[in-house]
């Protein structure tokens, strides 16, 4: 398809995740980006090179030789103060793994696209949260959406609070490969002038690198020094909660959005004995399913986790201590986990250690490799859970769903 | 309990190998006496650099439940003896790794001891070794350093006559009659004999609270995480200017937090007179020492100057550069500024300086490291064990 | 493109320019040929310069947290990310000029990396920064023959049958590495037509390395120099002949000097006196000799290293560049 810079300025558009994130990367006059193809994530980097070449965005736009380079590329650029965006999936974002955790450490408000993909081997090209989770410890700002449009706000959002000088962390976008970088949705487009208006421009003030400020940046340490500066970008990603909660009110005023609240989404959940949690483009069948089971009088509903670092344990802790039990859904896998969890079921599990009521807890590994998460499999995972809240605990704390036997 | 430890100070690279046949050798000898020990070297100067003092470890305890209690894989608090395999190390350490100087005695026990392989007399090393508020003990193993490089080790005795000399000074650590069984073991008989040498002839000498070199050595206080700037940033050095802050020359502006003090074992001493200007001491210089004076002269900064010797090899003019060995200095002063206020008093001074060196050529050699194959079974040849007479 | 600064060629020592831009502060070996390279290349570059360092020696023993040498600013980058970092801060500041968010002005962008990132791991990247002719850089790779930072093990750079930590002799095998170096930056010139300088240098030929600094500043668009640098440590010398082992690795014809400027290729100093027969090689006996890291060599190990410096000079198109020889009839360019 076609792009054109008068595109852009429809209301309403008819895009890809991807296409809705390149975008985003005209919209924030983004300085620097780079590229590499490895599939789903590249399909913005397509979009982004039309947009250059049609004349609607003016970047360097440099391919590199790998994804390495890729993201190292980007983090000198940031250094000297410019905006910068890059992304990957799957394995590529591994290739670049070094890049990924010198830039926390660094301080550069890097941001990047996660085309979310299994990991090799064997190759496959559907999505799963193993590739963007790799870097939960390191201090990247983790999102994941679950719309294109959301998509795109996320990326506003994160250029926003990544370059807030309080912050100065990366944050990644993680977008469900297939489901969000190759199928396309209505957008409700923002203007120029409320973006300008809800994105100011980076300014790296004294940690910018030029000959006008020549300071040395990331020398040598040791153990006299090392611990102090992990507690410094703690302390920023501590920071980084409210920053996010006051660029979503900003917004959702700015781009009259109706976000309740920035860190999870909550469907159907007043009443609700039991739920389930998870992330990403599975709240399409689970949605659906939570429909028909309240159709049937069960008293069911479905919460969606937006940010995964910081992590909403705060939310989550208000949100789930009501629930008579609690699902876990985890589109990743951790091996050998504390009752062979997954990644967000481990998390939760820990988030509510310390709550009153803490309610019993089961966890589902499903839909990997991109596998469909069918509305029959999510009233699996709901009757699971529904046992679980008739015992007070579950016999098997983690089950896989939809596995062939 | 009976834990004793031991630290060797050494120079990087030059005697990384020796420090860890001492320090190896004690934990082996300590086992024919049926004792557990540990060896091992403070990790944060494990990528060593030539010359930048540096430390390794023996800690020996009488079983494993007492050498666990010395929680032994960190530098020791306080040691029974500080081995100083170069005497230019009395002037103290900073080490590669940190910021400040620590005085060469900073671990030594009360009552404890020094030990230092020197040619120099007690007297001269306690005008470098800063003072203590508690007595010890300075012990000599008379002889010349001993430097090597990474690859071929210099094997002139010094290792065993340390030992042999530790013996004498801390006997609860390891008796002589273990080391000399472990060394024959190792090496040879002849070592053997050098360590028995080195026992009996030991001199040590107790230092009182109070006496030695009375300077406050150079501190450093490292802020916290919430005064640490962010982003990993360090503010820059500024460039300089004029020499001495005047028009002409340059001087550049040094780093304020690390010195190169104790990184040397010699300095050059410079002949203003028979200078050409030829520019080569100061522009081949790694360390950026040398500050230019308006009249196109070269003086060379004791702050920067890590005593490499490259600008007496690259001097075109005979002697105008000299290495002078450190010991034959008490402070870090502008030999440029001596020159300016009192020639004379410093040509007579220049003349002592190089005599020294050429005694110090011609008595111990001076080389700091690997000149040629064969170089070192030359000088082991010619001079037998190092130090013996 | 945004421009470059000219910088204008230095005529005789006595010419340098005064001012230092790397300091003290570094905690680098006494004699350390790499820390001098640094020293020059800045005092060339000058003071409107971003200098980017990758890990290696020159970043760990150089740059130590609060006591930085730099008065330019530096950064750090990964390994095997020089040319990346090349790239990246050049286009950043193209990027912010162009939109008129910086003012449009020459700023030199220097990526130094050592041998071992350079030669070794950040390979494709330096390859990759050397194929985008609108970047103003220069990548300047510091060779001193091993991963000298880590404790000196074999890199891709290291001479055959040298003692390396990765690679010492034993009582079975006395030559455990028995690879050649890498022609670097032949193999730079050679692989990537758009850029117009690419050189060999060394530091004890101090004022003809400032002056390559220069040419590759002032010509610009990603350019490449690697230097020659002799490491007391990882050779095992007396630190006091840093500046003689460079010149008698130049001397006996192990290292090669020479310049390609716009595709032009010329060498220099000894290299080329060499070349032109006006010079006789030493003996490489008299370099090898003066290292701990050849001290396990026999009289065979020296003729057959010999004997491979004289092949590289004898039978090369271009000696110790291009290792392969035009077909019969094909006659090698004058020089």
């Amino acid at each position: 398809m076609t792009i054109s810079t008068t595109d852009i300025r429809e209301k309403e558009q008819l895009i890809s995740g991807s296409e809705a994130i390149a975008i985003a990367c005209a919209m924030a006059d983004v300085d620097v980006i780079t590229a590499y193809p490895i599939r789903p994530y590249d399909t913005v980097m397509q979009f982004v090179s039309k947009l250059i070449a049609d004349g609607t965005l003016s970047c360097e736009y440099i391919i590199a030789e790998s994804e390495h380079s890729q993201f190292e590329i980007v983090k000198h650029a940031s250094a000297v103060g410019a905006r910068v965006f890059t992304g990957s999936s799957g394995v590529g974002w591994f290739y670049a793994f070094e890049a990924l955790a010198v830039t926390c450490g660094l301080r550069l408000p890097m941001v990047a696209m996660v085309g979310n993909r299994a990991l090799d081997d064997p190759g496959a090209f559907g999505t799963e949260h193993n590739d963007a989770l790799a870097v939960r410890d390191l201090g990247w700002m983790l999102r994941w959406v679950d719309t294109a449009e959301e998509a795109m706000d996320a990326a506003f959002m994160a250029w926003r609070v990544a370059e807030d000088p309080r912050i100065y962390l990366p944050c990644a976008i993680s977008t469900d490969g297939a489901f969000l970088t190759h199928s396309q949705q209505i957008v409700q487009m923002p203007s120029q002038e409320q973006v300008d208006e809800f994105l100011p421009p980076y300014d790296r003030g004294d940690f910018v690198l030029h000959p006008d400020n020549p300071i040395t940046i990331a020398p040598q340490v040791n153990e006299d020094w090392l611990i102090e500066i992990r507690r410094q970008t703690d302390a920023a990603m501590r920071r980084a909660r409210d920053v996010i909660i006051e660029a979503q009110d900003d917004m959702n005023r700015i781009f009259n959005r109706e976000e309740e609240d920035p860190f999870i989404e909550e469907y159907m959940t007043e009443d609700a004995d039991v739920v389930l949690v998870g992330m990403g483009t599975l709240s399409l069948p689970l949605k659906v399913t939570v429909r028909r089971l309240r159709e049937q009088g069960k008293k069911v509903g479905f919460v969606r986790v937006k940010w995964f670092r910081p992590f909403p344990a705060p939310e989550l802790q208000v949100a789930l201590s009501k629930f008579k039990a609690i699902g876990i859904i985890d589109r990743d896998y951790s091996l050998g986990a504390p009752q062979n969890g997954g990644v967000l079921y481990t998390e939760i599990r820990s988030a509510l250690y310390d709550v009153t009521p803490r309610p019993p807890m089961i966890g589902f590994i499903c839909g990997l490799g991109g596998r469909e998460v069918t509305v029959d499999s999510s009233t699996e995972m709901f009757d699971k859970t529904f046992e679980v809240a008739e015992t007070g605990h579950a016999e098997e704390p983690l089950l896989w769903i939809g596995v062939r036997s | 309990m009976a834990v004793t430890a031991v630290e060797v100070v050494y120079r990087g690279i030059f005697q990384r190998l020796l420090s860890r046949a001492i320090c190896r050798t004690i934990v082996l000898a300590a086992r024919k006496e049926g004792k557990i020990g540990t060896a091992f070297g403070r990790y944060s100067d494990s990528p060593e650099r030539n010359g930048i003092p540096a430390k390794y470890f023996a800690v020996v305890a009488d079983d494993p439940l007492e050498l666990q209690e010395t929680l032994a894989q960190y530098e020791p608090k306080a040691v029974d003896v500080s081995i100083v395999v170069d005497d230019s190390l009395c002037k103290g350490v900073e080490s590669w790794a940190w910021y400040g100087l620590q005085p060469i005695n900073e671990l030594t026990k009360e009552g404890g001891t020094v030990l230092v392989t020197s040619i120099q007399e007690s007297a001269d090393l306690l005008e470098d070794m800063h003072v203590k508020d508690t007595p010890y003990n300075l012990a000599i193993v008379k002889g010349p350093k001993s430097f090597s490089g990474l690859w071929v080790y210099k094997d002139d005795h010094t290792d065993v006559r340390i030992l042999g000399a530790l013996a004498k000074v801390c006997p609860q650590l390891v008796g002589i009659d273990a080391y000399k069984e472990t060394i024959r073991e190792q090496w040879d008989e002849l070592k053997e004999t050098s360590a028995n040498r080195a026992y009996d002839r030991v001199q040590s000498t107790p230092v009182e609270p109070g006496q030695g070199n009375p300077e406050e050595p150079f501190s450093f206080d490292m802020p916290g995480w919430e005064t640490m700037e962010e982003a990993l940033v360090v503010r820059p050095v500024s460039v300089g200017g004029g020499f001495r802050g005047g028009e002409g020359g340059f001087q550049p502006e040094r780093n304020e937090v690390f010195k190169k003090w104790s990184t040397r074992t010699m300095r050059p001493v410079i002949n203003f007179e028979t200078c050409t200007k030829c520019t080569l001491c100061w522009l081949q210089c790694p360390d950026t020492c040398f500050d230019v004076t308006p009249e196109g002269l070269y003086d060379s900064d004791m702050e920067s100057c890590c005593g490499c010797g490259v600008c007496e090899d690259v001097c075109p003019v005979p002697e105008c550069i000299t290495m002078v060995h450190e010991s034959n200095f008490n402070d870090n002063s502008s030999q440029h500024d001596h020159w300016k206020r009192d020639r004379d008093g410093y040509m007579a001074w220049l003349e002592e300086m190089r005599a020294a060196s050429t005694t110090e050529k011609a008595d111990v050699g001076r080389t700091h490291g690997f000149y040629e194959v064969g170089q070192y079974e030359k000088e082991f040849e010619q001079t037998g064990v190092a130090g013996d007479d | 493109m945004t421009t470059t600064n000219t910088l204008p060629l230095i005529r005789g020592v006595q010419n340098s320019p005064l001012e230092e831009y790397y300091t003290s502060g570094h905690r680098t070996c006494q004699g350390c040929e790499s820390a001098l390279t640094m020293k020059l290349m800045v005092k060339a570059a000058g003071p409107r310069s971003i200098v980017l360092g990758s890990t290696g020696c020159m970043y760990v023993a150089n740059t130590t947290y609060y006591s930085t040498p730099w008065v330019v600013p530096w950064m750090h980058t990964q390994l095997g990310s020089s040319g990346s970092a090349a790239t990246g801060t050049a286009a950043g500041l193209k990027a912010l000029m162009t939109k008129k968010k910086i003012k449009d002005e020459p700023i030199n962008v220097v990526s130094f990396c050592g041998d071992g990132g350079g030669m070794d791991m950040g390979l494709s990247a330096i390859s990759a920064s050397l194929t985008h002719p609108e970047y103003n850089h220069l990548v300047l790779c510091y060779d001193n023959e091993s991963y000298a930072n880590t404790d000196i093990q074999a890199s891709g750079a290291t001479p055959w049958g040298a003692n390396t930590s990765f690679t010492p002799p034993g009582k079975l095998h006395r030559i455990m590495q028995k690879r050649w170096k890498k022609n670097m930056a032949a193999m730079m010139a050679v692989g990537h037509p758009g850029v117009r300088y690419v050189a060999t240098g060394c530091a004890s030929y101090a004022v003809d390395l400032m002056n390559k600094i220069r040419k590759a500043l002032t010509l610009g668009g990603p350019t490449f120099i690697h230097t020659y640098d002799p490491c007391p440590k990882g050779w095992d010398f007396d630190p006091m002949y840093s500046h003689e082992l460079g010149m008698l690795g130049v001397e006996t014809g192990i290292w090669v000097q020479y310049e390609v400027e716009d595709g032009v290729i010329s060498l220099n100093g000894p290299s080329r006196m060499i070349a032109r027969g006006r010079r006789k090689r030493k003996p490489v006996y008299d370099f090898l000799k003066r290292q701990g890291r050849f001290a396990h060599f026999t009289d065979e190990d020296v003729d057959y290293y010999q004997a491979k410096i004289d092949e590289m000079w004898e039978k090369w198109w271009l000696p110790g560049i291009i290792p392969i020889n035009p077909e019969e009839g094909l006659q090698p360019p004058p020089g």
